[in-house]
């Protein structure tokens, strides 16, 4: 099977057409058709088959989409019943979703970001920024080819390789990671803030709002999003400081 | 700022860090705190931009950007926001600075939407070429919501730096007004942070963890 290479190239814009009609399904589609190219020459009417499967609706972590791809495309050439094909589809996005968003926006992603936080309040300057995108890049780069290459091997397997694969096992370790890294970084990052300011009014003054904004977080839920309490807080200042005037 | 080459590599920029965001690459340079450090370079003031990329940051580490949910777009915002506190004392300037870049990241979010919407008007316009299994129709609505996202980009960036040149002429607070909304915008991105933490962390031995990494950075600050 050809095109692997660029499938991978591909597989960096699977959210380009990102929408609530297919969600991913175009983007996998887009990945899919190099892949698929062999299959044209070999039997041209799987082949159409195969593309209109390739792009329907389909949703999961941007960064696993690539087990869905290669295990979709192997099931292809194994001559699967298409139903089977689109059943399999089906079966990986809450699967596939689930371990990526925990593995990636919940575990190396802030893990990362808070090591660069604190290497930043510590002084590092530039070089935390540099550090985090080379780390972040080459991680999700090898979990990308990784992906592909084993979805390509398991076909209709690839619920097992999954299974059996070091993701389950490293989604509590990194989420562990993130969490003290977070923790680690958020002090440092208030005192790098803070020290210049050389105020004990100011630490109080920010630590008061941050208490505001977590309770406010509890009472109100999702509803009370960081930003939105930032914005009111700012109202309520910019209030306060005019009728102090 | 008023540098016409300085706003061209601005506006370039932060159409990068929208693209990056969902569409292509995800390489994260559109986090907050990367975004700000570039922007920074690009107006010879990287603390600037550090200080305001860290504070934005704060606000993105609450957000968890599973599948169809509605976030804020904090890249081009952060560009936007590290004009305004490019050049002049970041205690003063940061407060207001983090504000424009909130209400643009607000924008940016719904921004998103819309963009998610016309996506999906375009697979309906097209359903009859991918149910016959075109693949050119698939690399045509590729191309098209990239394109559509590149579009997107450029206008929030444009509008960002429109908002900033707007409040750095117009918004002319006094000292104790923007060291207090400095401090006020830090607390609150220092709870946005937590709250996401904690939210992230459930009940699971993650809290724990957590814990201990604020005991750790608590202790560490302290000391140095």
């Amino acid at each position: 099977m050809n095109g692997r290479a660029h499938a991978l190239l591909r597989l960096f814009a699977v959210q380009g057409a990102w929408n609530y009609e297919r969600m991913l399904g175009v983007g996998i589609g887009y990945a899919a058709e190099p892949l698929l190219e062999d299959l044209k020459v070999a039997d041209p009417v799987r082949h159409s088959e195969a593309v209109v499967r390739s792009a329907e609706f389909f949703n999961c972590n941007p960064n696993l989409a690539g087990l869905a791809l290669g295990a979709t495309v192997r099931a292809e050439y194994d001559a699967a019943p298409g139903a089977q094909v689109a059943r399999l589809r089906a079966a990986l996005c809450s699967p596939l979703g689930a371990l990526g968003d925990q593995l990636f926006w919940a575990g190396l992603l802030p893990a990362l970001v808070g090591a660069a936080l604190a290497a930043l309040a510590l002084g590092t300057g530039g070089r935390a920024v540099v550090g985090f995108l080379v780390v972040y890049n080459l991680i999700r780069v090898w979990v990308a080819v990784w992906a592909l290459k084993t979805g390509l091997a398991a076909g209709m397997g690839v619920g097992s390789a999954i299974g059996a694969s070091w993701i389950p096992r490293a989604v509590p370790r990194v989420g562990n990671a993130a969490g003290l890294l977070i923790g680690f970084a958020l002090p440092l990052v208030a005192a790098w803030y803070l020290r210049p300011l050389g105020t004990i009014r100011a630490v109080v003054g920010v630590c008061l709002v941050a208490g505001a904004g977590v309770v406010a977080g509890r009472l109100f839920g999702a509803r009370m999003t960081g930003s939105r309490f930032a914005l009111i807080a700012v109202a309520l200042t910019l209030l306060f400081r005019l009728v102090a005037r | 700022m008023t540098d016409p080459l300085v706003l061209a590599a601005l506006l370039a920029w932060g159409t990068l860090v929208g693209l990056d965001l969902v569409s292509v690459a995800q390489a994260m340079i559109a986090r907050p705190f990367v975004a700000g450090a570039v922007a920074g370079m690009l107006l010879g003031d990287p603390a600037a931009g550090l200080r305001v990329g860290v504070l934005m940051e704060l606000f993105a580490l609450d957000v968890l950007p599973i599948g169809a949910a509605r976030y804020p777009d904090y890249g081009p915002a952060t560009v936007a926001a590290t004009v305004l506190a490019a050049g002049s004392p970041w205690e003063l300037s940061l407060g207001l600075a983090a504000t424009i870049g909130l209400l643009v990241s607000v924008l940016g979010g719904w921004s998103l939407q819309r963009l998610r919407r016309l996506n999906a008007e375009a697979v309906q316009r097209h359903a009859a070429a991918l149910a016959a299994g075109e693949s050119a129709a698939i690399r045509r609505l590729q191309y098209a919501g990239i394109a559509r996202d590149t579009l997107r980009s450029a206008f929030l960036t444009a509008a960002g730096l429109a908002a900033a040149w707007v409040a750095d002429r117009w918004l002319l607070l006094d000292r104790r007004t923007a060291v207090a909304l400095t401090l006020v915008v830090l607390g609150a991105g220092l709870a946005a942070a937590l709250g996401g933490a904690l939210r992230s962390a459930g009940r699971s031995p993650r809290r724990r963890w957590l814990a201990a990494g604020l005991v750790l950075g608590l202790a560490l600050a302290v000391l140095l």
